[in-house]
């Protein structure tokens, strides 16, 4: 009796003991990561606010000892940050509105009961996810549609993001048919249920690719690149390319390094640039946060 | 009677449209984008059989045959990118795949509680900014005055130019792509483990099984069916190796080594002079072959007795 319980007190504790020594490598390997995800992101904000003497005199800085404003005035002085704003904001005035448009009614007529040729419209979508045709034959488009140089040609070329559709899709699947009956029979239209009953039950998916959407559309750049060439139009991000990774491309063909610390002022505003551009990412990820992980385990489910 | 059972199913047919005449309408604006922007553009890619005239549009151009893909199977810098596109993602399969699905095991494991909601929100904070802030970054942090050569420096190291050597290229791209994607894809495997039965795990733990035991005949088996899913949608992407991610971390000094496919097409479509049915020939080529993996990955996956995609 006392024999046993021995015997199984002994071994729960070297079960124990070796459960906290893989905990121990775990999380020591888990803290390493976030280290190597979150150093980066430190060392871009001290520049930022650094002075090129202090930068100079200690590389490995995470935190400046003298912070300056001195970066962010040259960088908003130069304007070109702004423009990119401006640019960038309207393509996500304009283009999320027509992302959700699109995207709600595609998913919600797609979740009805099954109609006539219902199947057909949803594989025709599908195919597109296989098989595209790029970004040339789009160019040409664009160019025959006249709307190159134009905000218009970005926004409307993202229009529904698949994925989303079908994650949106299947939420309004788990909404009970009795609901809508009801709407049906007073003579509502389908519209109107959409916008009445449907969307109201559904603010959290809803809200959810709303901030997918936006995301989207302050990362997008390349068919800006390629759609238009004006450089008073051009979006944040590739105000962002042109200052930091062109300046740089020049900078990596010099190795001396003399002509590198002449330059490193410019690393201050530069990695001001950084910071302005994904602040605004910041700020919303909290919220992102909260649903994206249903949003991926429904997108995991079905795609 | 044969005759009169496909009259009324056509009956039913035109009488179910009626009833559903709204449907059609919901429809309508989201199947026009389709038609315009997705349609449109794959039915442009008979480009690759015609030779492009500015004036007479896509559709007017005259047929050519197969003399595009005489030119391009000519090319050396075709065939190179090709080859070169293929050996990145080889790459890929063997360095970026395992990363995700040792870090959900690690952060499922690991026993801290609160923490693990922090943890994955800084783990899956890159996913979220574009290729364009994550190789400034990288750059500020791989420069010559970078945080990992002032590390190397005070190591007693000499400064390495990661950044401007070809060697280094390639390594550089997995790299950072782990570090911008690992995190985000690791909770697709940790929504996949938590939909595991627990009561697994308990007849494991009753049969006494180890921790270790537990991962490797319960959580492992568990994820299977969407690491497949995941390596189909890599095969998905193997004639494309992110353009986005190639486009911004390469520069004058590396671009030799870093001309991918798509790169190709961009070059010689956008920055040279530019021969739109050349490249449209490139770029059917691409998304031909590339269908044809994903249809084929995907009955792979099925015989080996996985659920693939569709």
């Amino acid at each position: 009796m006392i024999g046993t319980s021995k015997t199984k007190t002994l071994q729960r504790r070297t079960m124990r003991n070796r459960f906290q020594l893989m905990d121990t490598i775990l999380l020591a390997i888990l803290l390493l990561w976030t280290l190597v995800i979150i150093l980066p992101f430190i060392n871009v904000l001290a520049a930022s606010f650094s002075t090129p003497k202090e930068y100079m005199d200690s590389p490995l800085m995470l935190f400046p000892a003298n912070p300056t404003l001195e970066n962010y005035k040259t960088l908003f002085q130069d304007g070109r940050i702004w423009t990119g704003y401006r640019t960038t904001l309207t393509i996500l005035v304009l283009g999320v509105p027509l992302n959700m448009f699109l995207s709600t009614s595609v998913a919600y007529a797609l979740s009805r009961p099954a109609y006539p040729l219902q199947k057909f419209f949803l594989y025709a979508i599908l195919f597109t996810m296989l098989f595209n045709g790029g970004i040339v034959p789009l160019y040409l488009l664009m160019l025959e549609l006249k709307l190159t140089n134009k905000i218009w040609s970005v926004i409307l070329a993202y229009g529904v993001n698949n994925f989303y559709m079908i994650i949106m899709r299947s939420y309004f699947l788990t909404i009970p048919d009795s609901l809508l009956e009801s709407a049906r029979l007073d003579g509502a239209n389908e519209w109107r249920i959409l916008a009445q009953i449907v969307l109201p039950l559904s603010m959290p998916i809803i809200a959810t690719m709303i901030l997918f959407y936006s995301v989207d559309r302050w990362n997008e750049w390349f068919n800006a690149m390629i759609f238009i060439r004006k450089n008073n139009m051009i979006p944040l991000q590739l105000v962002l390319r042109n200052m930091v990774l062109e300046a740089s491309a020049e900078k990596t063909m010099m190795a001396s390094h003399s002509a590198m610390a002449q330059s490193t002022f410019s690393t201050g505003i530069k990695m001001g640039a950084v910071i302005v551009t994904i602040a605004p990412i910041m700020c919303v990820f909290p919220f992102l946060q909260r649903y994206f992980v249903k949003g991926i385990m429904i997108g995991a489910i079905k795609a | 009677m044969e005759n009169k059972a496909k009259k009324s199913r056509l009956r039913g047919f035109w009488s179910g449209m009626k009833i559903n005449k709204q449907v059609y309408f919901l429809l309508l604006p989201g199947m026009a984008w389709y038609v315009i922007f997705a349609y449109i553009p794959i039915m442009g890619l008979s480009l690759a059989f015609k030779t492009y005239k500015a004036k007479l549009g896509i559709f007017g151009s005259p047929w050519v045959g197969l003399l595009n893909y005489e030119y391009v199977f000519r090319d050396p810098a075709f065939i190179a990118s090709l080859f070169r596109t293929l050996w990145i993602n080889a790459g890929r399969f063997i360095c970026e795949f395992p990363v995700p699905i040792l870090l959900a095991l690690a952060i499922n494991e690991v026993r801290i509680g609160r923490s693990k909601k922090i943890i994955q929100s800084i783990f899956t904070f890159p996913h979220f900014l574009s290729w364009i802030v994550v190789s400034s970054i990288m750059i500020n942090v791989l420069s010559h005055n970078g945080l990992v050569n002032s590390f190397i420096r005070l190591w007693g190291g000499e400064a390495v130019n990661f950044l401007g050597t070809q060697g280094y290229f390639q390594p550089l791209v997995y790299i950072t792509s782990i570090w911008k994607t690992a995190g985000w894809t690791a909770i697709i495997y940790m929504a996949s483990i938590a939909g595991i039965d627990q009561e697994q795990y308990e007849a494991a733990e009753i049969d006494g099984a180890s921790r270790m035991q537990r991962i490797l005949h319960v959580t492992l088996p568990g994820i299977r069916n969407t690491a497949i899913v995941m390596l189909i949608l890599q095969v998905g992407f193997i004639m494309t190796t992110g353009f986005e991610q190639i486009f911004n971390l390469s520069n004058p000094a590396t671009i030799k080594v870093a001309e991918t496919l798509d790169m190709y097409i961009y070059r010689v479509t956008f920055q040279s002079a530019s021969d739109f049915s050349f490249s449209a020939s490139i770029s059917l080529f691409k998304s031909l072959i590339n269908f044809l993996l994903l249809l084929g990955a995907d009955r792979l996956a099925k015989l080996m007795g996985g659920e693939g995609l569709f």
